[in-house]
């Protein structure tokens, strides 16, 4: 079948759309794994409370200002009103991130590593049923946000059928891979992070506390984690199982990335995004073994994965 | 006949190469008696399921394996269902297809075809070890998964039925038996294939396989200049540990006569043989049994009292990691923590006040000092 | 297999005592569990009562059902028709006039064959249920073992009575099955848009068995109704949270006809990202089961698309409720229960499947005279008609119901804060259905293109 060429570009955004929700996910993971050395099996959790929290954050906020005033100014102010439901929503996923790493994790560093998964799949448990608790067993939505922000024209303008929001998302999603990189390559705080990723020990000795290090990355991937939430759930809506899938395709992104490689990470998450979306496109059966396929692939050709693992560069 | 010898000052007989003393033998005897008189007790209770156990047994037979790798070679498999899977779908590819009726032809299937995924997959992810390793037994696991799922051959998600034949199910001893006999006799299969599995395991974690692997577990390096064959060693290793999952995803299938993907191939299952092995005690051999039926049991009765029953799992999860780490055989074990801590109780009853304060304390102190690093996060230190 | 304790812990103690006599305690002991193999498994009919009078001892009855999750959307719609029934054949005064129904409900979760199981060790006499297709062909050769006859209310996988359980006794179902309903949307959209007009053909379905084999028959039944091509089939993943790329691939291909057996949530997601994408004005979607959304689909998604949805053997607004009071009376109680928006399709498979075996057992009392044995019912229930407020059903000699099927135009209506179908359509079962014994492929086969 003939693929026209703007299919084939909508085609190609749509997998890097996928693949930035991705890279927020898996973003956290790597540098939770690359610092801690802990395989967070709760990510998916923290995504999935991410998305339930941001639907009553956006009702929240929609509820104060209305529905889209016409004009610029009046979408203007509903867009920033929506950005800031997302970084609200992120945010109340930083204490979350903090008890986990300061209550439960640090108290098991020392031991095998086994415990490790067996306390964040614990926490992976109870984080699904405290949902089911709390918002119930069927899905819950947003509706407002994904028509309002699709009813503002940009790909139209050049011609393209293309939604707003997944627009949004790109923009949105590029401009946090901006601030990740320029975190960890520009400021302090991501320097000691960097720093202490190389040699915990001489970080240790040059004075750098790495139990709040290790606080400050996990709440970190936390905070990332509910962003990502907060973004994937306005076209869909949110469901207890819904950390499952991202959880094992962010597992494929790092593996493909190189264990803690935050540049890994965004290269394996669009390379997966936009494989995944050609998949579907050309051979819509191979949709879910595609992205084990090439890591399995790219494993055998690479051991280490693309970029090896993190600190030396972001 | 048993034959007596001396183990460190305390009489001990010797067996088949298994040297037990006289306290081990009984709870052997007991614990073999034990396992044979269960379809009777479930029999008389209404909340214990002979199915239900018997899965727990099968899942916990893949961790005994599981924990040949865990245990010495200090390598996480999170992939384990990959064989349970390939098993399970070799015995009903072989129901379905080749019209295979005998029991004991479906399980020679269901190992050939463990023993050669393991072999695969072993070359491919023993290359790596810690996460890495973990993370890529899981990718091929749900490799196996997303095949299952795709291929129409096998079913899809729908899965195959192990139906085959005029008699439409497995024969045990050339004979079609009714429902609830061949839930009965399939089970004493079980029983009888545990036993001969965990004395094999015994013998080779008596051998100096075991020693070697235990050096390779402990220090790579040192092992490859010592002259062990690091890789060789380790790859044997796995595939045993995949013939055990094998076996019982061979069972699983003979006994439920269906295979799904979702219960025998999805990551979880990996996920629960894993934690089986922990929640048993992976410093033991019959630990991961014990793990995989309380499990099983656990998650089984849980949604039957609760709707929160992962929550309940999870508990327990938390508490086997901060209480109990050795797992349940390795805490009840003379010199284990429950023994010492009853030992506490029984001369000082005043003393579980106390356990109560410190837990509580030590939470505060944690929440306390998460919500300063919050502030730290968030506000910098001032 | 109906075994009282008493006799079965008797002969065991009596056995344990001999055996413990000939070779000491141990052995009686490991030899106990056998008991199970040495009683004679195959007594008196479960169930059955040797004839006279009819006790008032109250039936138990098990259901096997999604309660949660995502397949809850349907699943709850079955207990609750189900429940509805039980209650209204209890308000009668049960089975008989004597014999009320106790319904004991369990989730269909990730152990099926567990629940149904623990249903038969507790001697239900009759089971109804799954809902989903691969529980249903798991249980059915159990049901066929255990003789306690089971009508299901979905799991209408078209293969289950000609492959699974080719010649079955005492498992039943009352739903209409998957080949009934994807004929009836192939029928629906040459109804609706001409078979000339039809030339291109895709597919967007469930990524599992149940997705696939409805394209699978959709692609069948359309390419001898019509010279369609099949342009592109997707299958997103259950619960798939993105389906963007399919939209595109159909924006791509423009098809004449998009075809769907998307449900419950999923088909919300892909509504809302169709529209978003203009997918409407590319195509027309018709769907199996997108009416099970009905409540749950919002009302801006729904503006501006082009969907027709079948609604298997139950439509509530056919007969118009205004003239068809049973209608009226079944909608206004279903509406009153709890997480029922409107009752769809699968509520009527739960309330039909607890009505197919009520009113046969009670055709059964008539004639007999007494209460019957499970294999008396089940040769009445081949065979059988009955009256719901959907209308006339009849289980064919196949064991598989044949009842009107309904499509429609899928609408949303502010009124009743939920879809609607318009302009409703009806199929005769022998329009959709293979006649007894024909499986479904042979018989698409031999229609004439």
């Amino acid at each position: 079948m003939a693929v026209t060429p703007t299919a084939a570009l909508v085609q190609t955004l749509n997998g890097i759309q996928f693949g930035f929700i991705l890279f927020m996910i898996a973003s956290g993971l790597t540098v939770i794994l690359g610092i801690l050395d802990v395989l967070n099996l709760a990510h998916g959790e923290l995504f999935s409370l991410g998305a339930y929290t941001a639907i009553g954050v956006f009702g929240f906020i929609i509820g104060i200002i209305g529905p889209p005033g016409g004009g610029v100014v009046g979408t203007a102010v509903f867009v920033l009103a929506v950005l800031a439901a997302v970084l609200v929503t992120a945010a109340i996923l930083l204490p979350v991130g903090t008890l986990f790493e300061a209550v439960f994790l640090r108290q098991i560093y020392d031991r095998d590593q086994v415990y490790q998964l067996v306390l964040t799949f614990a926490l992976l448990l109870i984080l699904l049923d405290v949902k089911k608790f709390i918002w119930g067993d069927s899905s819950i939505r947003t509706d407002a946000v994904y028509s309002a922000i699709n009813t503002i024209p940009t790909s139209e303008l050049v011609g393209l059928n293309y939604p707003t929001y997944n627009v949004f998302v790109i923009l949105v999603g590029s401009a946090v891979v901006v601030g990740l990189f320029w975190f960890f390559e520009r400021t302090k705080t991501g320097r000691i992070i960097r720093a202490t990723a190389i040699d915990r020990e001489m970080a240790t000795a040059i004075g750098v506390s790495t139990d709040r290090v290790f606080t400050l990355v996990f709440a970190l991937g936390a905070f990332l984690a509910g962003f990502a939430g907060a973004m994937a759930v306005p076209p869909t809506s949110a469901t207890l199982e819904m950390g499952t899938n991202p959880l094992v395709l962010s597992f494929v992104v790092i593996v493909i990335g190189g264990l803690g490689s935050l540049r890994g990470a965004f290269v394996g998450a669009l390379l997966v995004g936009v494989i995944r979306s050609w998949m579907i496109t050309l051979y819509p059966p191979g949709e879910i073994a595609a992205p084990f396929a090439i890591m399995a692939l790219i494993l055998l050709v690479k051991p280490e994965g693309l970029f090896g693992t993190w600190g030396e560069t972001a | 006949m048993p034959e007596r010898v001396d183990r460190d000052g305390t009489p001990a007989y010797r067996f088949l190469g298994v040297e037990v003393t006289r306290r081990e033998a009984a709870f052997l005897v007991l614990g073999v008696v034990f396992l044979f008189v269960i379809p009777d007790i479930a029999s008389l209770s209404d909340s214990l399921q002979l199915s239900v156990i018997h899965q727990g047994l099968l899942f916990g037979f893949a961790a005994v394996g599981l924990n040949l790798l865990l245990r010495h070679t200090k390598l996480t498999s999170f992939g384990h269902a990959a064989f349970f899977g390939t098993g399970a779908y070799a015995t009903a590819v072989l129901a379905r297809y080749a019209g295979v009726q005998s029991v004991g032809l479906l399980l020679l299937g269901a190992i050939a075809a463990a023993t050669v995924m393991a072999a695969i997959i072993g070359v491919l992810s023993l290359r790596h070890t810690g996460l890495y390793f973990a993370l890529l037994t899981l990718a091929f696991g749900q490799l196996l998964y997303a095949i299952a799922l795709g291929q129409s051959a096998l079913g899809g998600s729908d899965g195959l039925p192990i139906r085959p034949g005029p008699a439409n199910q497995p024969l045990l001893f050339g004979t079609a038996f009714s429902p609830d006999v061949y839930q009965v006799l399939t089970y004493y299969l079980t029983v009888v294939v545990i036993l001969i599995g965990l004395f094999v395991m015994y013998r080779i974690t008596q051998s100096p396989f075991r020693n070697a692997l235990d050096a390779i577990g402990q220090e790579r390096t040192r092992a490859r200049f010592i002259g062990l064959p690091v890789r060789r060693y380790v790859w044997a290793a796995f595939v045993i540990s995949g013939i055990y999952g094998g076996v019982a995803g061979g069972l699983y299938a003979v006994v439920r006569q269906y295979v799904r993907p979702e219960g025998t191939l999805f990551f979880l299952r990996s996920g629960d043989i894993l934690f089986m092995t922990i929640l048993g005690g992976f410093r033991t051999l019959v630990g991961p049994l014990i793990g995989g039926v309380v499990l099983i049991f656990l998650q089984d009765v849980g949604q039957d009292i609760t709707q929160y029953y992962e929550f309940l799992t999870g508990v327990v999860l938390l508490i086997l990691v901060y209480g109990f780490p050795r797992g349940i055989v390795g805490s009840l074990r003379s010199g284990g923590i429950v023994n010492t801590r009853l030992g506490e109780l029984r001369r000082e009853p005043s003393v579980l006040s106390a356990w109560g304060r410190s837990a509580a304390q030590s939470l505060e102190r944690k929440v306390t000092e998460a919500m300063t690093s919050l502030r730290i996060i968030l506000f910098g230190v001032d | 297999m109906k075994r009282t304790t008493t006799d079965h812990d008797s002969e065991g103690i009596g056995r344990r005592q001999l055996l413990s006599a000939v070779g000491g305690s141990a052995v009686a002991a490991a030899l106990a569990g056998c008991s199970t193999l040495l009683s004679d498994g195959e007594a008196a009919d479960q169930g059955g009562q040797s004839g006279g009078e009819i006790s008032d001892e109250p039936i138990q009855a098990g259901l096997l059902t999604f309660t949660r999750g995502a397949p809850g959307v349907l699943g709850i719609q079955a207990q609750r028709g189900a429940e509805l029934a039980v209650q209204r054949i209890n308000d009668a005064g049960g089975i008989g006039g004597q014999r009320e129904i106790e319904l004991d409900v369990v989730n269909e979760g990730s152990n099926p064959l567990d629940s149904y199981n623990q249903f038969i060790e507790e001697e239900k006499e009759v089971t109804f249920g799954p809902i989903s297709s691969g529980t249903h062909s798991q249980i059915a050769p159990e049901v066929e073992k255990n003789e306690v006859i089971n009508v299901s209310t979905d799991g209408t996988v078209t293969t289950l009575y000609e492959e699974t359980v080719p010649d079955p006794t005492y498992s039943f179902r009352f739903q209409n099955y998957d080949i009934m309903e994807v004929v009836t949307m192939a029928r629906e959209a040459v109804e609706r848009i001409g078979a000339d007009n039809i030339s291109t053909v895709a597919g967007v379905n469930p990524g599992y068995s149940f997705g696939e084999d409805e394209m699978r028959v959709f692609t069948q039944a359309i390419q001898k109704l019509t010279d369609a091509e099949i342009v592109y089939e997707g299958f997103p993943e259950l619960g798939a949270s993105d389906m963007a790329n399919h939209i595109t691939s159909i924006n791509n291909e423009e098809p004449d006809v998009t075809f769907s057996s998307l449900w419950g949530g999923d088909v919300t997601t892909f509504v809302r990202q169709a529209n978003a994408n203009d997918m409407f004005e590319n195509t027309t979607v018709f769907g199996t089961t997108l009416y099970s959304a009905a409540g749950d689909v919002p009302g801006d998604a729904l503006a501006g698309t082009d969907i027709y949805s079948g609604s298997r053997n139950y439509y509530w607004g056919l007969p118009a409720l205004g003239n068809w009071q049973p209608g009226r009376e079944l909608f206004d109680a279903a509406t009153q229960q709890e997480s029922v928006t409107v009752p769809t399709a699968h509520y009527m498979s739960g309330y039909g499947a607890v009505t197919a075996w009520a009113t046969a057992v009670e055709k059964a009392i008539d004639l007999l005279g007494t209460y019957p044995s499970q294999e008396q019912i089940a040769q009445v229930l081949e065979g059988h008609g009955f009256f719901t407020p959907a209308g006339y059903h009849n289980i064919a000699e196949d064991h598989q119901g044949a009842s009107n099927s309904f499509a429609g135009q899928m609408v949303y209506d502010d009124d009743l804060g939920a879809a609607r179908l318009e302009d409703v359509n009806t199929y005769a079962a022998t329009e959709t259905a293979p006649p007894p014994g024909v499986t479904g492929s042979d018989w698409l086969d031999s229609w004439s293109a």
